[in-house]
């Protein structure tokens, strides 16, 4: 429904891209997230896609209708996109009901459509009340509300849960999702938080630096990495350089790149590949504790494990099918 | 990061297809609106190219040294006489506790209530022979002296005490805002107050005073009233010179030129001085400020430094105006007067409304265009304040004067009578001129607030379905209104006020309270000129204390 083809912005006339040759498509109904960093391109490329900002290059299609290209653009108003806003961007003075009608103001039973959907997200005994007297939890809650209220053909959500403590954020993380799950719309929602992506999205893509560098299933990315930056994005991964290749005494293809995600390393001589190390310091992280190793030819090592009680010299070792090959 | 296909990405041809696509009508509109400020100075500069006058000659071998040396001098001895009295009692008022502390604060902002012809229409009239000065000493017994001000020094000191409060609320801001914390830290490293203050706090509070100063001296260069009652010759008591005595238009043209130099200079010096400096964001400071109490005797003497410049700058002119005002009040209030005032209030209301629309419009159609430059050139709206009142109603002349030529022939083209003036010599053209003056006064407000409001809200709004004009009446505007507000009253004041502008375009029929002022003061009836002045004065105080409501509450 949504299709995006060497999408570039840049916000200095060239010298450095915020979004470089992006392309992708998505499928109706599906939850997508887009993964990365502060800076990665997540925020302009969902503007652009929003229509907040014009694209220097590429296109963008909705529903086979192109609304982004170097020709033409179709201002936001005309996109029918939902778009939940990082600080919520509820408007102040109106109340709550306001807020939701606000987008369907030519509806016939308008009213009928607010109550509906601040049902749907639990807040319709509050309909009267002001933003200032919600908590945050309730302006995130409104906020899906009033995008959800015009039936948009997409919803976008821009880092929904980022305003949140841990908590409440899990809690309401499954929420919102429950709410988008049942409403059947196509969502993409914008997150650096690995863990919300992998709770709530059909399908996740990664940027970095600009680029889309993967988009696929949460199970796929884990198995299948296409970088040591996505392995990474699943935890603490260490990359297989050529001393600690020669430690392991696992000689690998010299044309790919190779890692091992941390918990695929164990305690134990009967792997794949060993070797000993030395530990020279452990650090009690609560169910985990780190160590800090010096491998017998050197090189220096530091991996968690969930013993408590190690000794002073150990045997690591991995699995030759968990090691992770990338073509660079 | 340069790679292969960004040189295709920025190409001559995929930029004009951008620019095409990127350009709609907010673009025009904001271009039209910064071409219509512009076109004043537009004006005058390729006015230069028809050549000067035949007295230019005249001008440049006799009087041209003269306008300079006077411009200089009130540069310069009001630079120091502001700072004087603007730092001086802004540091008092923030670091001390004394008497009456709370009502100085604002106290000392008053004096810009007043006009400064008016503050020398008042002063005149005190030193002279009979004066005043002459009754108190006599009063008591003493042998009049009189102290001569009908000078430059005289014009410096009355310009200074009457637009210092500029300095004054710049300053106080920054030490209010900021200077505590580095204050505190200062004292726990054991530095004196006084070290401090010099070492530490000016430095660091320069682009504050600075900034300040130039807004006197752009009031100082603007002056025509008081130069002219003194008798001394300015740019632009020149201007009006070659413009009403000698009757010739390219001779103002030229000195106008001149003076924008001078203004520019000044501008491009204010950029200069704080190339490096970042100001740091404006954070409410809600901690309690930290005052000194000192010991009775000390803090006397703090309430004496602080009141001086209020009596002088405000309250001395005023209790002079009222005493003549009640010698006066029968000949000159009469239905006429109030007719007058009406006529004036009417101007600046319409003034005010025209110029706030003027400035909201500039600043949303910036806003909705998508083309990154016309953007920045939006911000070259409010350059308007910073040229001569002078200077803008010859600019706005010539361009009105040619354009009611061409109106006419077509006119009469058409109709096959003859026509009068459309728009020269109508409120139209006066009204334009206040715009292009005072644009920066609504510009500023309104822009603050809008700042206030995220960028994500009008943007919701938008992803809602709803467009920039609408969102603009249902969103912004419920947001941004008190913004609006203040821009209106302080335009409205500012027009109350104005004088040099208003004597050159104003219409035959048309008069305002300022302008009578100026009559009566040219006529030598200075003491007629009393009752004109207490009306601006009175009604430019009350948003002057309203505002500095709103300022304290920030």
């Amino acid at each position: 429904m949504l299709k995006v083809t060497s999408l570039s912005k840049s916000f200095d006339k060239g010298k450095t891209f915020a979004l470089k040759d992006v392309s992708f498509s998505l499928k109706d109904g599906d939850v997508y997230a887009i993964v990365g960093e502060s800076g990665s391109g997540k925020t302009t490329l969902i503007r652009l896609i929003a229509g907040l900002e014009s694209p220097d290059n590429g296109t963008i299609e909705i529903n086979d209708k192109q609304v982004s290209s170097i020709h033409k653009i179709v201002s936001p108003e005309k996109r029918n996109i939902g778009f939940v806003f990082q600080e919520y961007a509820l408007f102040p003075h109106l109340k709550l009901v306001e807020n939701v009608m606000y987008g369907i103001s030519k509806l016939k039973n308008k009213e009928q459509r607010a109550n509906e959907v601040l049902e749907l997200v639990g807040l319709f005994e509050l309909k009267d009340r002001y933003p200032h007297q919600l908590s945050g939890g309730q302006q995130q809650r409104v906020a899906l509300a009033r995008a959800l209220a015009p039936n948009p053909a997409l919803l976008i959500l821009d880092e929904p849960f980022s305003n949140l403590d841990a908590m409440l954020r899990a809690q309401l993380r499954n929420e919102v999702f429950d709410i988008v799950k049942k409403s059947g719309v196509t969502a993409i929602f914008v997150t650096h938080d690995t863990q919300d992506a992998l709770a709530v999205a059909d399908e996740i893509l990664i940027l970095q630096n600009g680029k889309l560098v993967q988009k696929d299933a949460a199970a796929n990315l884990y198995s299948k990495p296409s970088s040591v930056y996505v392995a990474s994005l699943f935890g603490s991964t260490i990359q297989l350089s050529k001393e600690i290749q020669s430690a392991f005494e696992c000689p690998l293809k010299t044309d790919c790149c190779h890692a091992i995600r941390n918990e695929n390393i164990t305690i134990n001589d009967e792997c794949d590949y060993v070797t000993h190390a030395t530990v020279l310091k452990k650090t009690f992280m609560g169910s985990d504790t780190q160590l800090f190793l010096r491998l017998d030819n050197g090189e220096h090592l530091t991996v968690v494990t969930k013993h408590n009680h190690v000794d002073e010299r150990i045997t690591i070792g991995f699995n030759s099918k968990d090691v992770l090959e990338f073509k660079e | 990061m340069k790679e292969a296909g960004d040189n295709e990405i920025f190409s001559i041809k995929n930029r004009l297809l951008r620019l095409k696509r990127d350009s709609n009508r907010w673009s025009l509109i904001t271009l039209f609106v910064v071409l219509l400020i512009a076109l004043p100075v537009l004006t005058i500069i390729f006015e230069l190219f028809e050549g000067p006058g035949e007295s230019w000659v005249h001008i440049v071998k006799n009087l041209l040294a003269q306008y300079v040396s006077n411009s200089v001098y009130l540069l310069i001895v009001c630079s120091i006489l502001v700072l004087l009295f603007g730092v001086t009692t802004s540091w008092l008022v923030s670091r001390y506790e004394f008497p009456f502390r709370k009502q100085l604060e604002w106290l000392l902002i008053l004096p810009l209530a007043i006009p400064s012809y008016i503050v020398a229409y008042a002063y005149a009239g005190a030193f002279d022979y009979g004066g005043s000065l002459e009754l108190i000493q006599r009063y008591f017994g003493m042998e009049f002296t009189r102290i001569d001000i009908m000078n430059r020094f005289g014009l410096a000191f009355v310009l200074s005490i009457s637009l210092f409060p500029y300095v004054y609320v710049s300053t106080r801001a920054f030490f209010l805002n900021q200077a505590n914390n580095l204050l505190e830290a200062s004292r726990m490293l054991g530095v004196g107050e006084f070290r401090t203050f010099f070492k530490l706090i000016l430095p660091l509070a320069r682009p504050a005073i600075i900034a300040g100063m130039i807004l006197v001296l752009m009031e100082v260069l603007n002056d025509y009233g008081a130069a002219q009652y003194f008798g001394v010759h300015t740019f632009t008591t020149g201007i009006f010179r070659s413009w009403f005595s000698l009757e010739e238009p390219e001779t103002a043209i030229y000195l106008s030129a001149l003076l924008l130099v001078l203004v520019f200079a000044l501008i491009l010096f204010e950029k200069w001085q704080r190339r490096k400096i970042q100001y740091s964001n404006e954070r409410t400071n809600t901690e309690r400020i930290y005052r000194k109490t000192t010991s009775k005797r000390k803090q006397f003497f703090i309430f004496c430094i602080v009141i001086t410049p209020v009596l002088f700058g405000f309250f001395i002119p005023v209790a002079q105006l009222i005493y003549w005002a009640v010698l006066t009040y029968s000949s000159v209030f009469d239905y006429s007067f109030l007719m007058l005032s009406l006529q004036t209030f009417g101007i600046a209301f319409l003034t005010a409304t025209v110029t706030v629309v003027l400035a909201t419009l500039l600043i949303f159609s910036a806003k909705w265009n998508r083309i990154g430059f016309i953007k920045n050139l939006s911000r070259l709206g409010v350059l308007g304040y910073a040229i001569p009142g002078a200077v803008v109603a010859i600019g706005v002349m010539i361009p009105t004067l040619a354009l009611d030529r061409w109106l006419m022939d077509v006119y009469a083209s058409i109709s096959g009578n003859t026509t009068g003036f459309i728009i020269h010599g109508t409120l139209f053209a006066l009204v334009y001129a206040y715009a292009v003056r005072f644009l920066a006064v609504a510009y500023n407000p309104i822009e603050s607030t809008t700042l206030k409001v995220s960028n994500s809200i009008p943007d919701a709004s938008k992803t809602l379905g709803v467009g920039n004009f609408k969102t603009f009446f249902k969103i912004e505007y419920p947001l941004i209104k008190t913004g609006m507000l203040s821009a209106f009253i302080l335009v409205f004041v500012d027009v109350l006020k104005e004088l040099p502008l208003t004597l050159i375009l104003k219409p035959f029929q048309v008069n305002t309270l300022a302008v009578r002022a100026f009559e009566y003061a040219s006529d030598e009836r200075v003491m007629e000129a009393a009752i004109p002045s207490l009306f601006i004065i009175f009604t430019a105080a009350i948003p002057v204390i309203f505002l500095n409501k709103l300022l304290v509450r920030k």
